[in-house]
């Protein structure tokens, strides 16, 4: 039975076997993408992007910044491009209807077809797309380093990414995905976006959307799950290692905090664009793609500084709410409080001027300082393995270094086209 | 004097969380008592900046971050400037030390 995803689209998978593939790749131009790229390639050609076959044409791009649409009326926020210089377009002597080799790690990567090249003003793609067209936004800067030409097309991946450990188990796009969910029996399944190694803030926050998604469900067995789908994209110096952000959000399940009837980690690539409610929208299709039925947004999703509201996402979402077949789950923010000795909702305690709040900054702050806090805010399963991880993965530090950047293992490799 | 105290200036915290190394400091120094509990036992010593402090902070150690979110403290201050403003403090027996740390930058 046909998958469908965001679009009411087929999700299908525009991936070639290997004998296949290296007939069709030979003689084409190779041209080598840089890691950005080079996860969207895996995101368009396994269906993560579903209605979107390959990198967007102009049309299309002009719809999302007016309307937040794809051409055809598609919700769709975020502009998903290729760029190149003027000059490369030359050197390597593109013309629309041709196809080109993508090269990755110096392997071959994907099939490009270009059937457009055009350019477009990036200032008024930021301003549609951030609200802003500050450079400091790091969506701006993203968007102001794109070369100046575009080119649209449709993408077939030749050479599937090998997922190297500990990040293998996790890597489930869509179609692999969906058939999980199926053989837990869940029935509702709850997203939860991350790029952070949890405390129990976090682990609330999921409890209380788990609790919000079962809703009025039989409980005779477990029907619904929630779903990590931790963001692995470009990593900035301070940033916890990606080892220990999947890892961590996995080990609130082996740990007992939840179980495999009810819990499950995944990995995405992207690069966060920091759009706010456009990000929050964008990742509502992401994981309708996924299979995912609800979707948990806390203050300020995928908020940069002060740009956006607190709830401009949850706004936003509300507009498009019929035309997205994923259902939010809002998310009020949870604390300590001495005088209930427990972690509790801003909802539901009213010792209000003994709130102890904190956020995934101050833990690291507090594990910076070389102290190791209560269970009750941060497991000790959890802090073990960050430390564990900083030895292992991180040249002894569990956040991001400049040494971890140059050292590190990749997530994905793309290797060899072995025919 | 009531306008200037309706006027007061929003004060930020850095919470130097004391670990094994520093509460054995502050023992000695007869200053144990200065810690404050947080976070279902954690022992913190908060100093209090101004404005002017803060920016100034934030200028001169790039990795630290004003988490305006939710906890409106001054965070990820490399441990080893924590480890001085904490001997400042041991030093002067005195959280108010923000002025005399900050004169060395």
């Amino acid at each position: 039975m046909a998958e469908i995803g965001h679009g009411g689209k087929e999700i299908v998978e525009r991936i070639l076997e290997p004998t296949e593939a290296a007939e069709k790749i030979k003689g084409l131009t190779a041209i080598p993408i840089r890691s950005q790229i080079a996860n969207e390639v895996i995101d368009l050609a396994y269906g993560f992007f579903t209605p979107l076959e390959g990198f967007m044409g102009k049309e299309d791009l002009d719809s999302v910044c007016k309307k937040m649409r794809l051409a055809d009326g598609t919700i769709w926020s975020i502009p998903i491009l290729f760029d190149l210089s003027e000059q490369e377009i030359a050197d390597y002597g593109i013309k629309v209807g041709d196809t080109v080799l993508l090269t990755y790690q110096n392997n071959p990567m994907a099939i490009f077809e270009i059937s457009e090249i055009y350019d477009y003003d990036k200032r008024a793609m930021c301003q549609a797309v951030f609200g802003t067209d500050e450079e400091k936004h790091p969506g701006c800067a993203r968007t102001y380093a794109y070369k100046d030409k575009f080119l649209a097309g449709k993408i077939t991946l030749v050479n599937r990414p090998k997922i190297n450990p500990p990040f293998d188990p996790y890597f489930l796009p869509p179609l692999e995905m969906r058939r999980k969910f199926k053989e837990k029996g869940w029935v509702r399944i709850v997203a939860h976006q991350t790029r952070n190694v949890p405390h129990t803030g976090h682990e609330w926050l999921m409890k209380g959307a788990w609790f919000q998604t079962y809703a009025e469900l039989p409980i005779e067995k477990p029907l619904v799950g929630v779903l990590v789908n931790a963001i692995i994209g470009e990593k900035r110096k301070g940033d916890y290692i990606d080892e220990a952000i999947i890892l961590c959000q996995d080990q609130l399940r082996k740990s007992g905090y939840f179980g495999d009837h009810n819990h499950l980690t995944s990995l995405t690539f992207w690069d966060m664009r920091y759009a706010g409610p456009r990000e929050a929208v964008f990742h509502a299709i992401l994981r309708t793609n996924l299979g995912l039925t609800h979707h948990m947004y806390g203050r300020d999703h995928a908020g940069v500084g002060t740009y956006y509201g607190p709830y401009d996402a949850h706004r936003l979402l509300a507009t498009v709410q019929d035309e997205i077949n994923i259902t939010p789950v809002y998310s009020m923010n949870w604390l300590y409080c001495p005088h209930c000795a427990e972690i509790t909702s801003e909802g539901l305690c009213n010792h209000r001027d003994e709130w102890q709040k904190f956020s995934g900054t101050v833990i690291r702050s507090i594990v910076q300082d070389g102290v190791k806090p209560p269970r009750l805010i941060f497991r000790p399963e959890v802090f073990d393995l960050v430390m564990e991880c900083a030895e292992k993965y991180g040249f002894g530090s569990p956040f991001v270094t400049d040494e971890y950047l140059e050292k590190r293992t990749p997530v994905f490799t793309i290797p060899p086209l072995s025919a | 004097m009531i306008e200037e105290e309706a006027m007061a200036e929003e004060k930020y915290p850095i919470n130097i969380w004391v670990n094994e190394e520093r509460f054995e400091k502050l023992q000695k120094a007869g200053l144990a008592d200065m810690c404050e509990e947080m976070l279902a036992g954690l022992k913190v010593i908060r100093v209090y900046c101004n404005e002017a402090q803060k920016d100034k902070i934030l200028k001169t150690f790039p990795t630290a971050k004003f988490d305006s979110a939710t906890t409106k403290s001054i965070e990820l201050l490399p441990r080893e400037v924590k480890d001085k403003i904490f001997d400042k403090i041991v030093e002067k027996q005195s959280i108010d030390i923000m002025d005399d740390f900050l004169s060395q930058y």
